[in-house]
C-alpha cells in the first residue's frame, strides 16, 4: 500500500475519536433543583446531581445572589446524585435570579445557574462566604456538562465534522473545475463530478444527524436557523448541479459548463454556511456576528477530540472521494472500449 | 431510466419527511423518553448509527458499481 499512510492515519484517528470521544464521562454538575421559586424564610428543596459524588465526603451547598452568598444549613444527602438543601433565605436580593453552589470534597464547587427566581429586591444582603477552603480532587479529562446539550456534547465530533468534510470536498471539486477550465479536461470534469457526489453524501449525513439533535436539543426536527437553510440551499444548489450536468450530452459542452457553474456554486456555499449565519442571529453557536472558533465553548477536552475528529472524518471523506473517482475512471475506460 | 425512477422516488421521499415532522406535534412517549433518558447518551448512539448507516449504504452503492463493471470486464470477449 505505497502513499497508503494517510489511510491508515485517519483510521486511527477516528479510533480515537470513538474511544475517547464516547468513554470520556461528563464533568459532575447539577441539572436540576425541585423548586423553582424561593421566597425570604426557610425553604427546602432536592437537588439532582450527575455523575455527582455527593456520597463521598463532606458537602457543601450555598445561594449565590450578585455575588453574595447565604450559606445553608448542613445538607442531607440522599444518594452520590441526590441531596436535600435546607437553607433560610434573607431579605432583599440585589436580583431576581439567584444560583445554588455545592462543594464536595471530590468534584469541587459546582453550581445550577439562575436555578431559583425571587420577586420582591432589595438593597443586598450581608453576605459570608460559604465556600470551604481545601483542595479537591476532580482528576482525569472530562467534558463540560452543559444545560440542555448534557451527553449530546458528543455529537460535536460525528455532527460538526460531516460538514468539515463536505467543505473539504467541494473545495476539491472546485479546484477540479478550474483545472477543467484552464484545460478542458474531461478527466478532472469526472473528478470534480465524483468530489461532488461523495460531498453530498456527507451533506446528507450532515443533515440527518443534525436533525435528531436539533430534536432532542432544540425541540423541532428543523427550525428556521439561517445555519439550516443555508444548508438545505447548499445541497439544492449542487443537485441543481447534477440536473445540469445530465441536460448537456456533448460531453465537452457538459465539462465547461458544469465548471463553470460549479465555481459559482462554491462561492454561494461559502456565503449560506459561512457568512449569512454570522450575519443574524442563529441557534448555532458561534454565529451571530462571532466566528465560530473564539466564542464556542470548547474548553480544551473537547477540542483534544474535536480537531482529530475533523482531520479524521476530512481523510475518510478524501478516502472515499478517491475510492469513487478511481471507479468512475475505470467505468469511462470500459466505455471507452466499449465504442471502440 | 430505472435509476432516474429510484432517485425521482427518493426525492419525492425526502421532500415529504419534513412536511410529515412539521404537522407532528408530539413523538410517541417511549421515544421520547428513550431520547432524553440517561443524560440524553441515547441521541449519540442514534447520531453514530445514522453516520454507519450512512457509509455503510455508500459502501454497498459503490460494490454494486464495482460488480457491474467486473460482469461487463468478463461479458466482453
Amino acid at each position: 500500500m505505497k502513499g497508503g499512510w494517510w489511510k491508515i492515519g485517519t483510521v486511527l484517528l477516528l479510533l480515537y475519536v470513538v474511544i475517547v470521544g464516547l468513554r470520556t464521562p461528563l464533568a459532575p454538575a447539577l441539572v436540576h433543583a425541585s423548586v423553582d421559586r424561593i421566597a425570604p424564610g426557610p425553604v427546602s428543596f432536592d437537588i439532582k446531581g450527575y455523575n455527582t459524588h455527593f456520597t463521598e465526603g463532606s458537602v457543601t451547598a450555598w445561594l449565590e445572589n450578585d455575588g453574595q452568598q447565604v450559606c445553608s444549613a448542613p445538607v442531607e444527602v440522599l444518594a452520590d446524585d441526590r441531596a436535600r438543601v435546607t437553607v433560610t433565605v434573607p431579605q432583599g436580593f440585589r436580583k431576581p435570579l439567584t444560583s445554588v453552589w455545592v462543594f464536595t470534597a471530590k468534584d469541587g464547587p459546582i453550581a445550577l445557574h439562575d436555578a431559583f427566581f425571587t420577586e420582591g429586591l432589595g438593597d443586598g444582603i450581608t453576605g459570608t462566604p460559604c465556600r470551604p477552603g481545601g483542595k479537591y480532587l476532580r482528576s482525569g479529562l472530562a467534558f463540560p456538562d452543559r444545560a440542555i446539550l448534557n451527553e449530546t456534547i458528543r455529537n460535536l465530533f460525528f455532527h460538526v465534522p460531516m460538514w468539515f468534510a463536505m467543505m473539504a470536498l467541494m473545495t476539491i471539486a472546485v479546484w477540479q473545475s478550474v483545472r477543467v477550465l484552464r484545460s478542458g479536461s474531461l478527466e478532472a470534469d469526472r473528478s470534480a463530478l465524483s468530489a461532488v457526489h461523495t460531498s453530498l453524501l456527507f451533506a446528507a449525513l450532515g443533515l440527518t444527524t443534525g436533525s435528531l439533535w436539533a430534536r432532542v436539543t432544540w425541540g423541532g426536527w428543523w427550525t428556521s436557523d439561517p445555519k439550516l437553510n443555508g444548508s438545505a440551499v447548499t445541497v439544492l444548489i449542487y443537485a441543481a448541479y447534477l440536473v445540469l450536468r445530465g441536460s448537456i450530452p456533448d460531453a465537452h459542452k457538459r465539462a465547461r459548463l458544469a465548471a463553470v457553474y460549479n465555481v459559482f456554486a462554491y462561492a454561494l456555499m461559502l456565503v449560506f454556511l459561512m457568512v449569512l449565519p454570522r450575519l443574524t442571529d442563529s441557534l448555532h453557536p458561534g454565529n451571530g456576528g462571532n466566528p465560530a472558533f473564539s466564542t464556542y465553548d470548547l474548553d480544551s477536552s473537547l477540542r483534544a477530540v474535536f480537531y482529530p475528529a475533523v482531520l479524521g472524518w476530512i481523510g475518510l471523506a478524501c478516502w472515499a472521494y478517491t475510492l469513487t473517482d478511481r471507479t468512475e475512471r475505470l467505468n469511462a475506460l470500459a466505455h471507452e472500449a466499449h465504442d471502440r | 431510466m430505472k435509476r432516474t425512477i429510484a432517485n425521482a422516488a427518493l426525492l419525492v421521499l425526502a421532500a415529504a419527511l419534513p412536511a410529515r415532522t412539521f404537522a407532528e406535534t408530539s413523538a410517541p412517549n417511549w421515544l421520547v423518553d428513550t431520547m432524553y433518558g440517561s443524560g440524553k447518551i441515547n441521541t449519540v448512539v442514534v447520531v453514530v448509527s445514522v453516520v454507519l448507516i450512512g457509509l455503510g449504504a455508500w459502501m454497498f452503492t459503490l460494490d454494486r458499481r464495482l460488480g457491474r463493471l467486473e460482469r461487463d470486464q468478463k461479458s466482453r470477449p
